[in-house]
């Protein structure tokens, strides 16, 4: 649902904000909204470190060959104020990662969902929800 | 980012749905604010003052949701709000609540994390240079704000950062500590005067700050800036010759203005003015935030 409400709005022409939980960097600097993938797989790594939350997962390429991917979350100060923590994701967990692929690395993303198996969501947001989705024009003069 | 109540029980909720939120210090209660009936913070009660007499903007504030992003386009409804609205509480990772700071038809126009020229008719004066090197830093996706680097942002973008900001008040200094990449500010409240800006003084990412009271405003001036500065995410440049001048007021308990004048005659036409408005936040703390522990984004940027 949220993705639909997100595609919904970018095609929309409009501007593409939420909290920026992370403001390290911006999105389209590393990530490419062009580039949009899902990827099923089972934890190996969790990284709970600034700036930016990583988790890492085994998972099958087009070819059958098991491949790593390294998915950036927002920075664990905001994904706490949200509720999760350190221990919310565990190695071993079969997770479905709906997000976009880095610009220069075929497995290196950014995680918009995060789904366990049992259909629970982790980390709801991502830093795309961060920014524009395409660099605005000047902006209307408005108090 | 408006109302503490449903701040606190959003983070509640969310803290009940995910995960099993053992006592945190980043939530314990904050003693002696002054709260409503139902336990959350009064933010129209009267602002404190110190021992000696002056408004003590001790505390720790955050931003609005709306001061993140520039206005949307007339007739849109805000993107902001309706992510925020999302069934399943996504769409804003910090809990701060969807709104805007208090109307007041007085106001400069307020500028926003992003674009401190967001409301200025016609956007901030640059000098043409100046604007073309935001255009130039905007086309390369910001990717050389210096908080991409995990480098200091400068205290403008600290002004609109999402992440919260605690002010310590002394007689003769305040201190400013921002979660936002562990910014630092010191703003000396004793007297002594803004160095002189020669080719001795070394530039610093947040420059130089002096303040004093006019009633019950404090107005500081900075000075010393580097020459490279970023006053905004897309990157409105700020140079050495630059001087900013902030007079901040606590018009109540649980709210705090800050009114900053950009005069940087090498990058802009003329000095404009913006508001930036942040509301106090309780019963949470900065948490720690060390950019360098594992910073591997940059390797992937390609603008």
């Amino acid at each position: 649902m949220k993705r639909a409400a997100i595609l919904t709005v970018a095609s929309a022409g409009a501007l593409l904000f939420t909290a920026s939980a992370s403001a390290h960097h911006s999105f389209a600097a590393e990530f490419d909204r062009a580039l949009p993938v899902t990827v099923t797989g089972t934890v190996t790594k969790v990284e709970w470190m600034n700036p930016h939350a990583r988790f890492y997962i085994d998972s099958k390429d087009d070819q059958g060959k098991i491949v790593n991917w390294d998915f950036e979350l927002a920075s664990p100060n905001g994904l706490m104020r949200r509720g999760w923590n350190r221990n919310s994701m565990k190695i071993g967990d079969t997770v479905t990662v709906t997000g976009h692929r880095a610009k220069n690395n075929p497995l290196v993303g950014n995680a918009s969902s995060v789904v366990l198996a049992d259909g629970k969501k982790l980390f709801a947001g991502s830093s795309i929800e961060n920014e524009p989705a395409a660099a605005p024009s000047q902006s209307p003069p408005s108090q | 980012m408006t109302i503490r109540l449903e701040t606190t029980l959003l983070v509640i909720a969310l803290a009940a749905a995910a995960s099993p939120a053992s006592a945190q210090w980043p939530s314990y209660p904050t003693a002696n604010v002054p709260r409503n009936a139902d336990g959350t913070l009064n933010r129209n009660a009267p602002a404190p003052k110190t021992a000696d007499g002056k408004p003590d903007l001790s505390g720790l504030w955050e931003i609005y949701l709306s001061s993140i992003a520039p206005p949307p386009a007339p007739g849109q409804a805000s993107p902001s709000r309706s992510l925020q609205d999302q069934a399943d509480g996504s769409g804003n990772q910090l809990g701060i609540e969807p709104g805007g700071p208090p109307r007041d038809p007085n106001a400069p126009p307020r500028a926003t994390f992003f674009d401190i020229g967001a409301n200025i008719e016609g956007g901030a004066p640059f000098q043409d240079w100046a604007r073309k090197l935001r255009a130039q830093r905007m086309a390369d996706n910001q990717k050389d704000n210096p908080d991409a680097h995990c480098l200091p942002m400068g205290f403008m973008q600290l002004h609109g950062h999402p992440q919260p900001r605690k002010i310590v008040q002394t007689p003769d200094l305040i201190v400013i500590m921002y979660e936002g990449n562990q910014g630092l500010r010191q703003i000396f409240t004793d007297g002594r005067p803004l160095p002189v800006v020669d080719e001795n003084l070394q530039p610093w990412w947040y420059g130089y700050s002096v303040g004093h009271w006019e009633g019950d405003t404090l107005v500081v001036e900075s000075v010393g800036f580097r020459e490279d500065g970023w006053l905004d995410v897309y990157g409105s440049p700020l140079t050495e010759k630059g001087k900013l001048i902030e007079r901040w007021r606590r018009p109540d308990y649980g709210h705090l203005e800050i009114d900053i004048t950009v005069d940087d005659p090498k990058a802009y036409t003329k000095p404009f003015t913006v508001r930036v408005s942040q509301q106090l936040t309780v019963d949470q703390e900065l948490i720690e935030f060390i950019c360098n522990e594992n910073e591997k984004s940059s390797q992937h940027y390609d603008p």
